[in-house]
């Protein structure tokens, strides 16, 4: 039967734990692992997401950015709770993926790159979205989709950016009445 | 926080020992539709309904913003909505192996999840088995009402009289005038909101306070006019007036509330059959409810071979009741009703309940979905923001094949649901490439320059296309499920491909960019429009019910939802469904009251 599921099952609970072994075996510490309650990215894998989702949605001078509607928070909650733990060690890998690509065009880790230095990174990611193939551009399509989803429903998508008018009481419909065309 | 508080009238307890004048099974648009008729005639009715009663209001939370949930409106993680390529690749039934805790339908996979994850039903505990068939069910009171899409239309003759036009299967046992003084009754009793076309295949409502149209949609609406077709506004069962006679429901405000989730309306402005119909049946004092009831069997009195009552299970407590009636009406959904006549086998009636035809279960026919088109509108392009969404519906582009011309290869029609404009999700940023300032500005640029629409086309009933049921699997309670043999057939695919070419058609006329066509038809039961498994008909070897929805073969039981319907039209069913069952009802009472029915 259907109920609510808002609390951790046990089996969740072994889930999480098993994601934090993986951390560990990563050779990421565990104190910094733990460090942001109910995540699942490390410290560092944090900003590199924060970095990289402000990149896909920058504040400009129509509204604020993906960091500011704390894009990265959300993805990373969602992470955590994740069902299937593919979608952690995905993204894992993923965002490693993204630091080796930097080093190898640029020779510096992506968050000691400079801004056009992470930009050129993002280019390559980004070249065949359409198709995507290499690890890295199959990791753009799922970071942009989460990224988009997580900036678009924020308040700061919805009211600022997008100036959605809705979601309030109409004292007549918006649009045309074609009732009285004639 | 929802603005109409609903006090029901506390429903007495099932009385065991009485025998009700009328019970009904299920309590959707067919079944809420008997109980208020039934009751409103005296009648004393006992509604016995599979799923449970709770406060939808809690549920829906219509206005709650994306970001004040948890997870934006989608379900927790532990749930699983099946996809359009688990349907496609894998067989009946689907959560079988599934890592999930709690599988759904497709519905499920929409946004706003969250909110409607206790409406549907869990695929684990509701399993089926045969062909590939994308089956949504909504197991609570009211049923699918509670998430349907609204889109209310009436069928013209060129639904009943669909044989005497081409030739194929068979007329209804009723006509368009028939029908239309009840067509009348549910639109004042329930309300809809639409335009007058006087299209002879597309009948009018009595219309409340008329949907209105997008400023892309208007330029469709005039494109079509010179092709001879029509764009409508959506035709909404939605009380945009309000009803005087409903303390439930208020009118509609235009929240833009509607399309952003399979849940419902709290304000319940859309008709749901609790608000509408079930909680007046209430207020009259003849309506006893019992929820958690899943009926197993219609009981017959071998002596007299009619109908004494039902057996239901309690979902909760898996116990075995009895409840008895003088009269058994029968509304549980197209398929669920044909399982329940299948499962009421009796040494009386060996083949199942009604079934002396052996037409129980087939004819299963419905609307085959999935051609379509989206355009985008260059001149609404970086256009300063409009509020688009605020209107309970979008746009209608009735039939327009096989009327007053005949098309070499395929026989019937179709329709389009469609809409344009913003919305407070900007779906078009998914597909939007790149990424930075240039990305943020195209999708800001972008919003509300796109417009699509997609078909509902009629798929014929065919003999051979039924469901039975499984000889080996049985749902949680011990129920044997239903195996499905259904299958589109030619007629289908051909009217799909015509389907494609026509969007495609008249979005190039209306001078927008095509940025997609879509040829491919979805899973076969993707319209949640199943119909025509118990059939009305004027021959008892070839029909199962009568123009009264009357059992040929038991004259005191009915079956009142889409089951009845003798074809599917191209034109959603639920505004059709309760005009049959309040005429129906109607005829019962009358027939009761007479002593012609005990």
């Amino acid at each position: 039967m259907s109920d609510h599921d808002n609390e951790l099952s046990r089996r969740d609970v072994i889930k999480l734990g098993a994601a934090a072994t993986a951390a560990v075996s990563l050779g990421v510490g565990h104190a910094e692992a733990q460090a942001r309650v109910g995540g699942f990215l490390t410290d560092s894998e944090f900003a590199m997401l924060d970095e990289l989702s402000e990149m896909i949605i920058p504040t400009d001078s129509h509204s604020p950015g993906a960091r500011a509607a704390n894009v990265a928070a959300f993805i990373d909650s969602r992470l955590a709770e994740a069902w299937d733990e593919k979608d952690r060690s995905d993204w894992r890998a993923g965002l490693a993926r993204v630091d080796a690509l930097c080093q190898q065009i640029n020779g510096a880790p992506f968050m000691k790159s400079s801004a056009e230095q992470r930009s050129a990174v993002l280019t390559r990611m980004a070249q065949n979205e359409n198709n995507p193939k290499a690890q890295e551009e199959i990791f753009f399509k799922e970071l942009k989709s989460r990224v988009v989803y997580a900036y678009y429903t924020s308040e700061i998508g919805i009211k600022q950016e997008m100036e959605y008018k809705g979601n309030t009481y109409q004292v007549e419909f918006a649009g045309y009445d074609v009732s009285k065309e004639r | 926080m929802p603005f109409i508080r609903i006090r029901q009238t506390p429903t007495p307890e099932v009385d065991l020992q009485t025998t009700y004048d009328a019970i009904v099974v299920g309590s959707g648009a067919a079944g809420g539709m008997a109980a208020h008729v039934l009751t409103s005639h005296g009648m004393k009715v006992l509604m016995l309904e599979a799923g449970k009663k709770f406060d939808i209001n809690s549920e829906l939370k219509s206005m709650e913003w994306p970001y004040e949930h948890p997870r934006r409106g989608v379900m927790p993680p532990s749930s699983h909505a099946l996809s359009l390529n688990e349907y496609t690749v894998r067989q009946p039934p689907y959560a079988v192996g599934s890592p999930f805790r709690h599988v759904y339908s497709y519905v499920q996979g929409w946004g706003g999840s969250d909110y409607s994850k206790n409406i549907v039903v869990d695929e684990k505990d509701h399993p089926y088995s045969g062909t590939n068939y994308a089956w949504v069910r909504a197991r609570l009171l009211g049923g699918k009402t509670n998430i349907w899409g609204r889109l209310a239309l009436r069928l013209s003759d060129y639904d009943f009289k669909a044989k005497s036009h081409d030739g194929y299967g068979e007329d209804w046992p009723i006509s368009y005038a028939d029908l239309a003084p009840y067509y009348d009754k549910v639109d004042l009793y329930l309300g809809i909101s639409g335009v007058k076309e006087n299209l002879p295949h597309l009948p009018d409502s009595l219309f409340q306070r008329p949907n209105t149209l997008a400023a892309a949609e208007v330029t469709l609406r005039n494109t079509l006019k010179k092709m001879d077709r029509v764009l409508t506004p959506y035709r909404a069962g939605v009380t945009t007036d309000g009803l005087k006679h409903n303390k439930y429901r208020s009118k509609c405000f235009g929240r833009g509330a509607c399309g952003r989730r399979a849940g419902g309306c709290d304000i319940h402005a859309a008709f749901d059959s609790p608000t509408g119909l079930i909680y007046p049946a209430m207020d009259t004092g003849h309506l006893t409810l019992r929820t958690n009831a899943t009926a197993r069997e219609v009981l017959v009195d071998p002596t007299t071979g009619k109908a004494r009552g039902v057996a239901f299970v309690d979902t909760d407590s898996g116990r075995d009741y009895e409840a008895r009636a003088r009269v058994v009406v029968v509304a549980a959904s197209t398929l669920e009703s044909a399982r329940l006549l299948l499962l009421s086998k009796s040494t009386t009636y060996p083949n199942g309940l009604a079934n002396s035809s052996g037409h129980v279960g087939h004819n299963f026919c419905e609307h085959v979905m999935g051609p379509g088109v989206t355009g985008l509108v260059k001149d609404r392009i970086g256009q300063p923001r409009t509020l688009d969404d605020g209107r309970p519906g979008s746009f209608y582009v009735p039939r327009f094949r096989n009327l007053k011309d005949k098309n070499p290869s395929f026989i019937r029609g179709y329709g389009f649901e469609g809409g344009a404009g913003t919305t407070i999700f900007p779906e078009h940023a998914m597909e939007t490439p790149g990424f930075g300032a240039g990305f943020k500005k195209s999708v800001r640029d972008r919003a509300g320059a796109y417009i699509s629409m997609g078909g509902f086309g009629e798929v014929l009933p065919r003999f051979e296309n039924y469901i039975d049921l499984d000889p080996a699997l049985k749902d949680r309670w011990g129920i044997p499920t239903i195996r499905f043999h259904y299958k589109f057939g030619d007629n289908e695919k051909k009217m799909c491909q015509d389907m494609a070419n026509a969007a495609q058609e008249m979005f190039e006329a209306a001078g927008f960019e095509i940025l997609d066509v879509n040829r491919n038809m979805l899973t076969e039961g993707w319209s949640i429009h199943e119909l025509g498994t118990a059939r009305m008909g004027t021959d008892p070897k070839k029909s199962v019910l009568n123009q009264f929805q009357q059992s040929h073969d038991v004259k005191n039981l009915f079956v009142v939802d889409g089951s009845s319907h003798v074809s599917a039209s191209c034109q959603n069913p639920t505004w059709t469904i309760m005009a049959l069952a309040w005429r129906s009802c109607d005829y019962l009472a009358t027939e009761f009251r007479k002593g012609n029915l005990s």
